[in-house]
């Protein structure tokens, strides 16, 4: 070459990672600039976080403030292991996670993975989840200072921090580990170890519930809450309390295991991190399966589509089926909604008040009932509509083929409805069937398809509004859980709120189960259908009233920025 | 076709985005049966001006008009006349070629079978239809042109607005674009697309417009416009470029 640089610069310093922390609030910060909406909601997610960071508080530090040191364990035991599995799942369920520093941007610059990771990690300990968890569990060092004096506390602040890390660390690890799963298409996996994760939960959830219901002997459980206390759910939060009740030795072996699984968890992300960073572009492999016969209309149109009038309502459903099995992010969604929607109704129904505690250990005996039905019903409904609350979102600037087509708002919702329908409504029958069937109680089949399908069409009417109103832009990365910077809890917000407007639209169901009696068995299924249809083709009438006047502004909105 | 009534015509188009005002009133007629060509630097207001009067973007002023129908005010009959390559827009892209080109045809209320007619012979026309199954997210950056291009074609439209068409296209697609461009307008139909590329534009339009900083500096016929000179000349000295002196950036090399 006849231009020849002068030479590599020789030394590379190694990047601190602090400026990953300075960069990710320089990025949030320049989000926020001339953009008055997203600090106000910005500011309401802080709120929100302090405010449950406030209450955290409070019950962490309760058994220290009103000196009962024997549910110090309990209370340091179950509850931080409830905050770590939040950690771990709800960012698969429903938040995502924040990715303001997107890894693929760093995939050419010299950095050594390590530098990489920890910056990384920095940067995401940099977020309001993190503070208000740190907040909330600081709590339990009131209780250990309390019962143990002050060498306890210290271990015990010591145990918070590292717990905290070792949740953000969790989080990251295994949305970026299902990302990778996601990408390369091995869906049964992901849908296997999310239904295995919950169904090792099932024990202690029930285990927990029964003696909150019974106020049965709290005695009993403290073995469970020893032995999860040496497990990572339970090892930071436990060390100073152990200190406190003189097992001094106990102390420093679980900050120990504490420190042992951070480090396991980022040495997990980094291997997946690698594979974000080099699979950016591509969706994973293409699907040459089968070169179907037909012309192109006929190739749109997939199997469970094929009833559809060859119309422009036809082809917005077609398409609409298609993505949900072919984008990545919508597929996660999918799988989480079936593994969620098959396994709270088997735990509600089939645990709560279903166990009871006797001299004999454990027994099971028949606790449902028509009411508790409705309600599992009720959370399925909800879950599944709210599925679609971004759904532009999803599309992001692809959007705008429709527009330029000129669809009709309320042709595109009811299209879009109809599509997430086919895959939701033999889910819909499919936990009916198999609830009634397990349960033995095969009449109580109409109660609940009925509450579902009730639930999931006011559900979808609320969402369609709030996916014209609230839409938001997703990054284009490769990981379906990654979230855009700044508003995450904020939007989680938002999300909480349409569930609970769209179970409010539905509790009617409920009060009916639990006032009609019998009749109502032979009711809820006519009159839950028609009143799902009913609303979910209300809201898309109203909601496709303002879309068909707002397009290019959710256009605007749902296209990422680059 | 009624000789008098421009394709597209363009009243005062303003627009700005928080305090930066990225197209300042543009006023612009384009004859119907022209091949106009829109000029400008990287960051003129091209893409803003063209999702303006295509419907994509509200424009804080001034007005579209599509034959004789308002882009903002009878939406439905403007659209239909409309064929638009958006830059910088993703496609549906997990649809391969042949079901992106189904679902753009349904979605214009087209018949099936005319859809399924056109998309064939425009995929083999485009030398699409090899990928087969293949979806549009894993074609090149050539292939995703030449695939947008035949979604905005399929309808036949008689007004193609394209952003950007060449951009990123190798030569041999480049080529089999502006053929069946040109064929287009000789049919009748007229074109307006945005470029940076003069060679293209000298070489294709019949009408060139020079856009910088939100504001159109030059307008007119090709010979017009140009002059005597090369259009590379013109558009250099109205956007006002920098020269390089030879001093800066000793350090490249030795």
């Amino acid at each position: 070459m006849a231009v020849a640089v002068n030479e590599p610069v020789a030394a590379v310093r190694p990047v601190p990672a602090r400026h990953f922390v300075r960069l990710k609030l320089r990025v949030l910060g320049n989000n926020f600039r001339g953009q008055k909406w997203r600090v106000a909601m910005f500011v309401t997610g802080v709120l929100f976080g302090l405010w449950f960071a406030a209450i955290g508080f409070v019950l962490f530090a309760l058994p220290g403030l009103a000196d009962e040191p024997t549910y110090a364990l309990l209370v340091a035991a179950f509850g931080g292991g409830l905050v770590v599995l939040g950690w771990v799942l709800l960012p698969l369920v429903f938040f995502g996670v924040d990715e303001t520093l997107d890894p693929a941007r760093f995939a050419l610059l010299p950095l050594p993975r390590r530098s990489l990771v920890t910056g990384l990690f920095a940067a995401a300990l940099v977020s309001v989840p993190a503070f208000a968890g740190l907040l909330a569990l600081s709590g339990l060092v009131v209780t250990a200072g309390v019962i143990g004096g002050w060498s306890a506390a210290v271990v015990q602040a010591v145990g918070v921090v590292a717990g905290v890390l070792l949740c953000v660390a969790a989080a990251r690890a295994m949305t970026s580990a299902f990302a990778s799963m996601l990408r390369s298409r091995r869906v049964r996996d992901l849908a296997a170890v999310l239904l295995a994760v919950l169904a090792a939960l099932l024990g202690p959830l029930q285990l927990l519930g029964v003696a909150a219901i019974q106020d049965a002997d709290w005695d009993r459980l403290v073995p469970v809450a020893e032995v999860i206390g040496w497990t990572p759910f339970g090892a930071p939060w436990t060390a100073g309390i152990d200190l406190a009740e003189g097992r001094t030795w106990a102390a420093p072996v679980k900050l120990l295991v504490t420190a042992v699984t951070i480090v396991a968890l980022l040495a997990w992300w980094s291997r997946s991190l690698e594979s974000a960073m080099l699979g950016a572009v591509s969706s994973g492999p293409a699907s040459t399966t089968k070169a179907t016969a037909g012309g192109p209309v006929a190739q749109l149109f997939p199997g469970a589509a094929r009833w559809l009038r060859r119309d422009r309502f036809g082809a917005l459903v077609a398409r609409e089926t298609r993505y949900w099995w072919r984008d990545a992010r919508r597929r996660a969604n999918l799988i989480t909604l079936a593994v969620i929607g098959l396994f709270v109704p088997a735990m509600v129904n089939f645990g709560g008040s279903g166990f009871t505690i006797d001299e004999q250990g454990i027994s099971v005996t028949e606790g449902s009932s028509p009411v508790v039905v409705s309600l599992s019903m009720l959370f399925v409904g909800v879950l599944a509509a709210v599925t679609l609350a971004n759904q532009f979102g999803f599309d992001g600037s692809a959007y705008a083929a429709n527009i330029v087509a000129g669809v009709p708002g309320q042709v595109e919702l009811r299209a879009r409805m109809t599509a997430f329908s086919l895959y939701v409504l033999p889910l819909v029958v499919f936990v009916s069937l198999a609830l009634t069937v397990v349960l033995g109680e095969p009449g109580w089949l109409g109660l609940s398809a009925g509450t579902l399908l009730a639930t999931y069409g006011a559900g979808l009417a609320v969402n369609s509004y709030l996916s014209v109103l609230g839409a938001y832009d997703l990054p284009e990365t490769s990981n379906p859980f990654a979230m855009n910077s700044g508003a995450g809890v904020a939007r989680s917000f938002l999300t909480l709120l349409s569930m609970v407007v769209s179970a409010v639209a539905a509790l009617p169901m409920v009060l009916a189960a639990a006032l009609l009696g019998d009749v109502w068995l032979w009711l809820a299924f006519p009159v839950g259908a028609a009143y799902g249809v009913g609303a979910a083709l209300l809201g898309a009438y109203l909601a496709g009233d303002v879309l068909d006047r707002r397009q290019p502004e959710l256009l605007t909105t749902v296209t990422p920025n680059r | 076709m009624t000789g008098e009534q421009p394709a597209l015509a363009l009243r005062g188009l303003a627009k700005r985005f928080d305090s930066k005002v990225a197209v300042a009133g543009v006023d612009l007629d384009v004859p119907a049966g022209s091949f106009y060509g829109l000029l400008g630097p990287n960051g003129a207001g091209k893409t803003t001006t063209l999702s303006m009067a295509v419907g994509l973007l509200r424009p804080d002023a001034g007005s579209a008009t599509v034959l004789g129908h308002d882009v903002w005010a009878d939406p439905v009959r403007a659209k239909q006349l409309l064929g638009v390559m958006p830059d910088g827009v993703r496609l549906f892209d997990r649809l391969s070629g042949a079901e992106l080109l189904a679902y753009h045809g349904l979605l214009r209320g087209m018949d099936p079978a005319v859809v399924d007619r056109r998309a064939a012979e425009l995929l083999d026309v485009l030398a699409l239809g090899d990928a087969g199954r293949t979806m549009v997210v894993d074609y090149s950056a050539g292939m995703k042109k030449k695939i947008g291009l035949a979604c905005a074609l399929l309808h036949g439209p008689r007004l193609l607005v394209l952003d950007e068409p060449f951009e990123a296209v190798d030569p041999v697609s480049g080529a089999l674009i502006r053929d069946i461009l040109q064929r287009y307008v000789t049919g009748g139909g007229t074109v307006v697309f945005s470029s940076h590329v003069m060679e293209v534009v000298e070489r294709l339009c019949t009408h060139v417009a020079i856009l910088a900083a939100g504001v159109i500096k030059r307008v007119g016929t090709l010979t017009e416009v140009r002059g005597d000179r090369s259009l590379e000349q013109v558009f250099v000295e109205v956007v006002g470029g920098r020269t390089a002196t030879g001093e800066e950036l000793a350090w490249l090399s030795q």
